[in-house]
């Protein structure tokens, strides 16, 4: 199963260059490109410059003393990555894992931590024209993870704030 | 403004590893000798030596303004050479000495942190001018006391233009290779060199130390040194040219030239090492200027032994096991480190591997064992490049007793034990900051204000501070100690109650429980803030840092004696051979060193406190039973002491037993430190000092036993 998100990645990785060019066209500018993923039926984004990899999820080490959306930590490559269930994150109930639960792993700067998610849905290229302006909801906790939200033709997307997301003093706030 | 030349970044580095070395061996010579009031003629050549590196060096990275200060330095110390007894007593020479050292420690960070383009040259003029001012102190105190002692100054005026001709003395044209840039340097610090081969008579162009135009010349005409070897023999000078960096080629022209034979008679046969000390000389040239001529043969003699004298105590300086050592980058030791790290988990995972579960392999365990002797040797050779003793960083505090002694205007001693201990360089580095931080807390703090009280309590005048480190099981213990008045518990208390810190009644808490407040975060005794502590950001702080390379930190005090802090490290700080416990699906290791030994219980040896608390009899002795568990709640099947095993752990004396599932075996793990994110839990409060991954990529919690008994 990762293989194929994987390669996804790498599929993207291959784009980028027609990503540039495609930057020139200023009636179809791709901004950026957001990985979606499942919780419950709502989908999420997560800015791809800000994904390191999407992995199945591995045994998970719970550790004493820390809030209960942290699970653990998990063994990357020799690289010790606490994992966050986003459902308790974001204050849902959680649901067993099954063969499409993974782990994604997002990075901002030194701080490496991993998703558990639903379910990965797919890549998709951000214009301009998709970005729907944010209400202003400074201050109202369920939303405060929210960089952007996005209108589809499949749907809206809500583009996770990761480093808000696993920021020390958001967490702080939140315990 | 960039830093450095281009090219030249490479050499930053060691240009400020260097040089801070020898600015920490001017701090404790400078200490040294301000204890014993007296300048000896060695530390005075040892001083000058470490300023002149420091000055050639600067000059070569091209730090204008450390190469002036040093220079500017280099004049006072020249007074003092002439005269040493004119500096007893002359504290402004120390104050002044300890600015510049403290100048270039602060430039050296400067250049260190600052980015390419935003250096800019810090503006030393004002101790410039201080030091132009102690210079001409020290120089009328010279002459007011005795106006004869610059008679024998050696004398020189300017340094010979041309060759000068001695016997067995030899001329040698050197030249640098193309474009290595600063000729005049490089033949500056080819000169240097040869001064310790020989004694060098002139060189051409002359002044290449301090004007860059001269590089030039040195492009086109090669640089021109002529110099006589100690016992007349030339070759070891030869050989230093050769080997010489940047040379090109070099020519030995034989005989000097005849008019060279008649100048040096007339201007100073007296020159012999003048042309790299020209500026001090020419000021005190006045006096024998004015009679050159009674004395043109006694004279060299005296500068000459003088010469040689130094050269010797440089040679001594610079050590007979040179060749031996070599410096290592950190970074390349880390990664060896590491790498020794994987081999040993990368070990287990073969060794310990499920697929040779069942298998009776004679050779294979044979082979299994020999690999891991040699795991083991290896690991205990790597472990051993990083120790490093602790004599550096205990030095340092040298200098802020002594700093803050005439701040505080209290007088304390500092007390050095055990500095010879070694530990990882790692933990060196970390420890610099707290060690400082508590001597400071045991300056301002515990040393008393007042003299009297102290006598009045039947103490000596002189207060002490004592560093003391030493090895113990496996771990390194440094203690920062003061003969002071202590903490006083009520202060604390109050002091505490009305920053809010406190969690339970007042009378609930033990002595030793209200002496460890003051590691709180934003606590400080201190009533006022003072320049050296009482921010109360101080201890936790001290806590945290050492927390950060794994060690703890306790506080001993008794109220009218004196405090202690304690530091505890572990020794080996990423590997530890560990008794993997199971607790639930969780797998816990426990350092070995801790361990007592593990037990299986029958209901009877159970006992229960008031409490509730589970309690066991062992060979007389009663355990208090602790459930992993339980502690960080963990759901398991096996609940009963009977079903399970009991390990006894021993920390500092105290006992306690632990109840896991089931032991699984021993296993050497490689530390690793929780991941940043969890940093803000205080995980290493619960008891836990890390996480390992084992053979079979899972991951284990460590243990840390001393915490989880606190």
């Amino acid at each position: 199963m990762s293989e194929n998100y994987n390669d996804k990645l790498q599929e993207l990785l291959n784009t980028q260059k027609a990503m540039e060019d495609a930057k020139k066209d200023p009636q179809n500018t791709v901004i950026t490109k957001v990985l979606t993923f499942f919780i419950g039926d709502q989908v999420y984004g997560i800015e791809i410059p800000e994904v390191i990899e999407i992995i199945e999820v591995p045994p998970i080490t719970a550790v004493p003393g820390v809030p209960s959306y942290i699970k653990g930590i998990i063994n990357v490559r020799s690289k010790i990555v606490p994992v966050v269930n986003i459902r308790s994150r974001f204050g849902k109930e959680e649901i067993p894992f099954n063969d499409r639960t993974c782990i994604i792993i997002v990075s901002t700067g030194e701080v490496s931590v991993g998703l558990i998610v639903d379910s990965v849905a797919d890549v998709v290229p951000v214009t301009e024209q998709h970005i729907s302006n944010t209400p202003d909801l400074t201050g109202v906790n369920s939303n405060r993870f929210i960089k952007s939200i996005l209108e589809m033709s499949d749907g809206i997307k809500l583009v996770l704030d990761v480093s808000k997301l696993i920021d020390e003093h958001a967490a702080e706030e939140f315990k | 403004m960039a830093k450095v030349e281009p090219g030249m970044e490479s050499m930053l580095e060691m240009y400020i590893f260097e040089t801070n070395t020898l600015l920490e061996q001017l701090d404790e010579i400078l200490l040294r000798t301000e204890d014993a009031n007296v300048f000896s003629q060695e530390d005075i050549n040892e001083i000058f030596r470490i300023m002149h590196t420091i000055k050639g060096s600067s000059a070569m990275m091209g730090f204008e303004n450390l190469q002036h200060l040093a220079h500017k330095g280099e004049d006072m110390f020249f007074v003092i050479r002439e005269k040493p007894e004119i500096a007893k007593d002359a504290h402004f020479v120390y104050e002044l000495i300890f600015e510049v050292s403290d100048l270039y420690k602060a430039e050296i960070e400067y250049i260190q942190n600052t980015g390419d383009d935003d250096y800019t040259p810090t503006d030393f003029s004002e101790t410039f001018h201080k030091l132009e001012e102690a210079t001409e102190k020290l120089k009328a105190m010279e002459n007011g006391e005795a106006p004869s002692a610059s008679a024998s100054a050696p004398a020189a005026s300017a340094p010979a233009p041309t060759p000068a001709a001695e016997e067995g003395s030899m001329t040698v044209r050197v030249f640098f290779e193309d474009g290595c840039k600063m000729e005049n340097l490089r033949a500056f610090l080819l000169l240097t060199k040869i001064k310790d081969e020989a004694e060098v008579i002139s060189c051409t162009p002359p002044d290449v130390e301090s004007n860059a135009d001269t590089a030039k010349d040195i492009i086109e005409n090669g640089f021109l040194v002529t110099f006589k070897g100690f016992d007349g023999n030339n070759d070891a000078v030869i050989k230093t040219i050769e080997g010489a960096v940047n040379v090109e080629s070099y020519e030995i022209i034989d005989t000097p030239a005849a008019p060279a034979e008649e100048k040096p008679a007339e201007t100073a046969p007296t020159a012999p090492a003048a042309p790299v000390e020209k500026a001090p000389v020419q000021e005190k040239a006045p006096a024998p200027a004015a009679a050159p001529a009674p004395t043109p043969v006694a004279k060299p003699e005296a500068p000459k032994a003088a010469v040689a004298k130094a050269q010797d105590d440089i040679k001594k300086a610079n050590g007979g096991q040179k060749q031996s050592l070599i410096s290592v980058n950190l970074s390349k030791l880390d990664t060896l480190h590491d790498i020794v790290g994987e081999i040993i988990t990368t070990e287990s995972m073969v060794i310990a591997n499920p697929d040779l579960e069942g298998l009776e392999l004679e050779s294979f365990s044979k082979a299994a064992r020999q690999l891991r002797k040699l795991t083991d040797e290896l690991q205990d050779t790597v472990m051993s490049i990083r120790m490093v003793p602790l004599a550096g960083v205990f030095q340092k505090m040298g200098r802020i007793v002594r700093d803050m002694k005439i701040k505080l205007g209290k007088e304390a001693e500092l007390v050095l034990e055990g500095e010879t201990t070694e530990v990882d360089k790692s933990i060196v580095d970390n420890l610099n900051d707290p060690l400082m931080h508590l001597v400071r807390n045991c300056m301002d703090h515990g040393i008393e204000d007042d003299v009297n009280t102290r006598i009045a309590a039947g103490k000596p005048e002189k207060g002490t501070v004592k560093l003391s480190a030493r090895h113990s099981a496996g771990e390194v213990i440094i203690t920062v100690s003061d003969d002071g008045a202590g903490i006083n518990c009520a202060k604390v208390l109050e002091k505490a109650k009305k920053n809010g810190i406190l969690t339970k009644p007042e009378n609930e808490y033990t002595t030793k429980e209200i002496q460890n407040m003051i590691l709180l975060p934003g606590f400080s005794t201190n009533d006022t803030v003072t320049e050296y502590s009482g921010r109360g950001v101080g201890m936790d702080v001290v806590r945290s840092n050492i927390e950060q390379c794994g060690g703890t930190l306790n506080v001993e005090s008794e109220e009218g004696k004196g405090s202690s802090f304690i530091i505890r490290i572990p020794l080996t700080l990423a590997i530890v051979e560990g008794m993997k416990l199971k607790v639930g699906d969780t797998i816990f290791t426990v350092p070995i060193s801790s361990i007592k030994e593990s037990l299986m219980v029958a209901n009877n040896q159970l006992l229960h406190d008031t409490k509730q608390g589970e309690m066991i009899m062992i060979r007389g002795m009663c355990y208090p039973i602790l459930r992993l568990h339980e502690k960080f709640n963990m759901p398991t099947e096996v609940t009963k002491l009977e079903d399970g095993i009991l390990l006894l752990v021993d920390v500092g004396g105290k006992n306690v037993c632990l109840f896991a599932d089931k032991l699984i075996g021993e296993q050497p793990v490689v530390v690793k430190p929780f991941p940043k994110y969890l940093s803000q839990y205080n995980i290493k409060a619960q008891g836990l000092s890390g996480c390992t991954v084992m053979g079979d990529g899972t991951i284990s919690l460590i243990i840390d036993v001393n915490n989880l008994i606190s």
